[in-house]
């Protein structure tokens, strides 16, 4: 907790840097709208299950995009109410176009914008017939890696362009090497350049990582993904990055993908929900994972807050229970 | 046999009949066999009018003189190679110095007539003669009847102008020609040619029957001239059309009977005939249709006798009736093609309309996006003139209809219908529609709405509005509503009960989506419906449903907090009352309204209701109004923080001075009690000076 780093800063930075401020001027906020309501049951009530929210990841549901947009733990836990939430689409099998996807997101968030998506569904297909389907995997892992980083990857298009325009007197122009996952994944049209240089690319990286202040995906991870290849185009660095498990791990929001679809706390849920549903005569096959397995943990780097389906009282209502189920975790 | 009142004076006298004609008619004993001559056919309307007087009877006439086969003729061949030369005997010339039979004389042409300058009569009857000649000389002549021959070309009569009948019939005449000089002409017979068009007879003014039965006329025309015409005979014939006989004043007697006539308007001339008294029609296609009598007795009022039967007044009269029910009839229906035409522009009308908008807003939202990031998109001010039926529509109307519809100045940008159990809206102006005072019985018997060419955003407002009015409507229809989001069916969840939803794929790009029916049945799960897009709703749909969505249900009603949960559902409870109290007004009704609605929510799956769909306007107007507070409450966490950073500093930096600040403490405290003495002087000091 008194990290010297901590201390280092000054205090409104401080604050500023983890957010804090955020999230009491959005309390404040809610507090103001929903005045009458929350009278009545006490403003420390109020505090109490906001916060609460916040940490388990709840408080995006439904909000406005601006503020889900607002701190990298925001968008971490929507990216993860997402997952749970439509895991079950994904479990089905079904392919979806962008448009749909979109559609979902706007379920959990009504202004959602499209560009986002759209961004996305550009890192899957390639910028091809933006009309494909896609798999619940794919559009889910390059979704988390745009919106989570969407600033950084915008600053990373600009170095791209640069370095592609030559800007670096080093660029040469040679055929990108063969290399496993890239080789399907070049950019087709421009046939003088295929991609940059990938050592000079993680140069440029470096640099942006170290003065960015928005988030980055850790540089040591980007090394590694860059280290693979020696030439490389934008989409392929992308699609790289959004199927790397180390990044994935760190960011935190998303299972491993061998996992996506597994949810063992919710499947239970789903199985009562769907006993009661009217006029069922046979009891719906349950899903193998949904009794056997035992909830995992994913490993958690400096994630403030505790995954949900470790609490197996999910049906209670969230009226300070969920408080002692935390305690009790830590 | 011939009628007693034309049967003949005996002697030479001559006879006026009323007609004004010179004959010489004689009796005497008449073997019939000669007298076939006139088939019953040609002449039946001779038989079938006795009343009629004053008429000339060609064939009794004819029978009135005898006239044995070759007896007092003689035919000398001639110095001429060709012609015989006739000659009778002068006992013969006395006796019938007027007339001359040569009929069945196997004569293949025109005899050489010498010295029978005063011959009226000639009969050439029943012989193969092929062409008129050698009768000019006989320049008195009246009658000549040249019937059964084989002439193939009326000539050889200009000289004859004193002529009054002839009798042409069954040859193999091709046109009606060379009557120039005949303007006496009484009676003209050619039935039984080949003749396929009436002219050059507008000459004869004095011709008062033609005889034109069994040729090739295709119609009838040309017949001005003919003043004093009273008979006109065409049976037989092709005729399609019949013109000008209304340019004959005295026509009387027409008979088209066996042709080919098929509408009264081909023949409509027949009525501006005041003449006419008798028409036959038999035989024409016409005569077949259910409309025939009446339309024929309504356009001919001057009639006395259709198709040889009187007329009565009891069927004058029911002719008038039955036309007037046609009229009546044409002009329903006139009516309700013109009403539907209306219908149908208007649709087009709105349809157009909406693909302006349509495109127009697509524009807008294009060019939002490459501006902001969050896009708000304005509705686009579409020009709001109406816009009048375009040429190309107009084009394809009759001209009736077109002059009627020009007489609306303007047309509807909007359409509602009722039809039966069909409640039906085209543009978003038929949705105030839904203000009007619906009488019970018809608002009671709608179960099916159907929304066309309007905005589904502009249809949720009035959602409680339609709950209300039409409490039966079970089956929603929407097309071209513009149904591009799931969420937007969240909204339906609102009303009481739908058993059917029908969402058209035109204009509705939401049903592209693979799962669209299943995030249906998953939100409105409540109703239980039975059919989507006509498609029955099985279990497994059911199942389907739920197991895609339902974890988003239990996330959305369990995880979000108590505030949250409260403040949403309150929001969509406001609303609607919102729009209870604008419609209503303040009666005194509502609130039980309010009441059951509250109550009915409650029953819904609130699992789900917390899923709702709020239209972009009002979610912009909310994000707007929440501007205000966000700024307040950044000030206001602002000075909060303001004050603790200041608090933390002050304490911060007593923290650090507070080690030299206590020993200074302690050394100004231990320098003070160095000297016992003094510092009890000190003490004591202190203490006075206090008081």
């Amino acid at each position: 907790m008194l990290s010297p780093e901590r201390l280092a800063l000054p205090d409104y930075e401080y604050l500023a840097q983890r957010h804090v401020l955020t999230y009491m001027e959005d309390a404040v906020c809610q507090l103001l709208e929903n005045r009458e309501d929350i009278s009545q049951y006490g403003i420390a009530r109020f505090f109490t299950e906001y916060f609460n929210s916040v940490c388990q990841g709840t408080h995006i549901l439904f909000r406005e995009f601006s503020f889900i947009q607002a701190t990298p733990h925001n968008r971490a836990s929507f990216l993860r109410a997402f997952w749970r939430c439509f895991r079950t689409v994904g479990k089905n099998g079904d392919l979806l176009t962008m448009k749909e996807y979109h559609c979902l997101l706007q379920l959990l968030c009504p202004d959602f914008p499209l560009e986002l998506t759209q961004k996305a569904a550009r890192i899957v297909l390639m910028d091809d017939a933006m009309d494909c389907l896609m798999s619940f995997s794919d559009f889910l892992f390059a979704f988390q890696i745009q919106f989570y980083y969407s600033e950084f990857l915008d600053s990373v298009a600009a170095i791209y362009q640069d370095l592609l325009s030559g800007k670096n007197p080093n660029t040469v122009i040679v055929p990108t090497s063969s290399s496993g996952q890239h080789r399907q994944r070049q950019v087709l049209g421009e046939a003088s350049m295929e991609g940059v240089e990938a050592s000079l690319f993680y140069q440029c990286l470096e640099n942006l990582c170290d003065r960015h202040k928005y988030s980055c995906p850790p540089p040591a991870l980007v090394k590694e993904v860059l280290s693979n290849v020696q030439r490389l185009t934008f989409y392929g660095f992308l699609v790289a990055l959004s199927k790397h498990h180390g990044i994935n791990q760190a960011l935190g929001a998303l299972p491993d993908k061998g996992d996506l679809m597994h949810d063992p706390a919710m499947d239970e849920e789903l199985e009562r929900l769907l006993v009661q549903v009217p006029g069922l005569v046979n009891s719906v096959t349950a899903s193998p994972e949904a009794s056997c397995l035992p909830s995992r943990t994913p490993p958690r780097v400096g994630s403030p807050w505790r995954p949900l389906h470790h609490s197996r009282k999910v049906d209670a209502e969230s009226d300070g229970s969920t408080e002692e189920t935390d305690e009790s975790e830590t | 046999m011939i009628p007693g009142k034309y049967r003949s004076v005996s002697g030479r006298a001559t006879n006026n009949v009323n007609c004004g004609l010179h004959l010489v008619i004689q009796t005497s004993s008449l073997p019939e066999k000669n007298k076939v001559r006139f088939k019953q056919v040609e002449f039946k309307l001779n038989k079938e009018t006795p009343s009629f007087p004053g008429r000339l009877l060609q064939h009794d006439l004819e029978r009135n003189y005898s006239s044995r086969q070759g007896d007092h003729i003689n035919l000398v061949s001639s110095s001429m190679p060709s012609f015989p030369i006739l000659q009778r005997s002068s006992e013969e010339k006395i006796l019938y110095s007027d007339r001359l039979t040569l009929e069945r004389q196997k004569l293949t042409v025109c005899p050489i007539i010498d010295g029978e300058e005063h011959l009226r009569l000639l009969n050439f009857q029943h012989n193969f003669i092929t062409r008129i000649q050698n009768i000019s000389n006989l320049q008195r002549l009246i009658f000549l009847d040249l019937y059964d021959n084989q002439i193939e070309e009326i000539s050889g009569l200009s000289t004859l102008r004193s002529l009054r009948v002839l009798l042409l019939g069954k040859n193999r005449i091709k046109k009606i020609s060379n009557l120039e000089n005949l303007k006496s002409l009484d009676v003209l017979d050619l039935h039984g040619n080949q003749i396929t068009k009436i002219e050059n007879v507008n000459h004869l003014c004095d011709l008062r029957v033609l005889n034109l039965a069994r040729n090739l006329l295709s119609h009838v025309d040309n017949l001005n001239g003919l003043d004093s015409l009273t008979e006109l005979n065409l049976r037989h014939n092709q005729i399609t059309f019949v013109r000008d006989v209304d340019n004959l004043p005295c026509l009387q007697r027409l008979f088209l009977s066996f042709n080919n006539i098929s509408s009264f308007d081909n023949v409509s001339c027949l009525a501006d005939s005041a003449s006419l008294s008798d028409i036959t029609f038999d035989g024409n296609p016409i005569a077949q249709e259910s409309w025939y009598k009446h339309t024929v007795l309504q356009n001919m009022m001057q009639l006395r006798q259709l198709d040889m039967k009187r007329i009565t007044e009891e069927e004058r009269r029911m002719a008038s009736i039955l036309a007037k029910k046609e009229e009546e009839k044409k002009r329903e229906s006139h009516k309700q093609s013109l009403l539907k035409e209306k219908k149908r522009l208007t649709i087009n009308n709105v349809a157009r309309k909406w693909d302006l908008q349509q495109r127009v807003a697509n524009i807008a939202t294009t060019q939002d996006r490459k501006d902001s990031d969050s896009p708000s998109q304005d509705p686009c001010q579409i020009d709001g003139s109406t816009i009048s039926a375009s040429p190309e529509e107009t084009g394809s109307l009759d001209a009736g209809l077109t002059s009627a519809l020009q007489g609306l100045a303007v047309i509807d940008s909007h359409l509602v219908e009722v039809d039966g159990d069909t409640l039906s809206l085209y543009g978003s102006g038929a949705l105030e529609s839904l203000d009007r005072n619906w009488s019970a019985q018809t608002a009671g018997m709608v179960t099916t709405v159907s929304f066309t060419f309007i905005e589904f955003d502009e249809i949720v407002q009035v959602l409680p509005k339609l709950k209300i009015k039409f409490p039966n409507s079970l089956h929603l229809k929407f097309k071209e509503t513009n149904l591009v989001m799931l969420q937007q069916f969240n909204a339906l969840a609102q009303l009481r009960r739908i058993d059917q939803l029908t969402i058209d794929p035109q204009g509705n790009p939401v049903v592209n989506f693979t799962l669209w029916k299943y995030y249906v049945l998953f939100r409105l799960s409540h109703f239980s419906m039975q059919k989507i897009n006509g498609t029955e709703v099985t279990q497994n749909d059911m199942i389907m449903a739920e197991r895609l969505f339902g974890i988003l249900a239990h996330v959305a009603s369990s995880e979000l907090p108590q505030y949250r949960l409260i403040s949403i559902l309150g929001d969509a409870r406001k609303k609607q009352f919102r729009y209870l109290l604008e419609t209503k007004g303040k009666k005194p009704g509502i609130v039980n309204e309010e009441n059951n609605d509250s109550k009915r929510l409650v029953g819904e799956n609130t699992n789900r209701a917390t899923l709702n769909y709020t239209t972009r306007d009002f979610y912009n107007e909310k994000l707007e109004e929440i501007k205000e507070k966000k700024k307040f409450c950044k000030m206001y966490i602002e000075d909060l923080v303001k004050e603790a950073t200041e608090i933390n500093m002050k304490n911060e930096a007593l923290q650090k001075l507070w080690p030299q600040m206590f020993i200074e403490l302690v050394r100004d405290a231990v320098i003070e009690i160095r000297n016992k003495n003094s510092y009890m002087k000190l003490c004591l000091q202190q203490i006075t000076d206090q008081k």
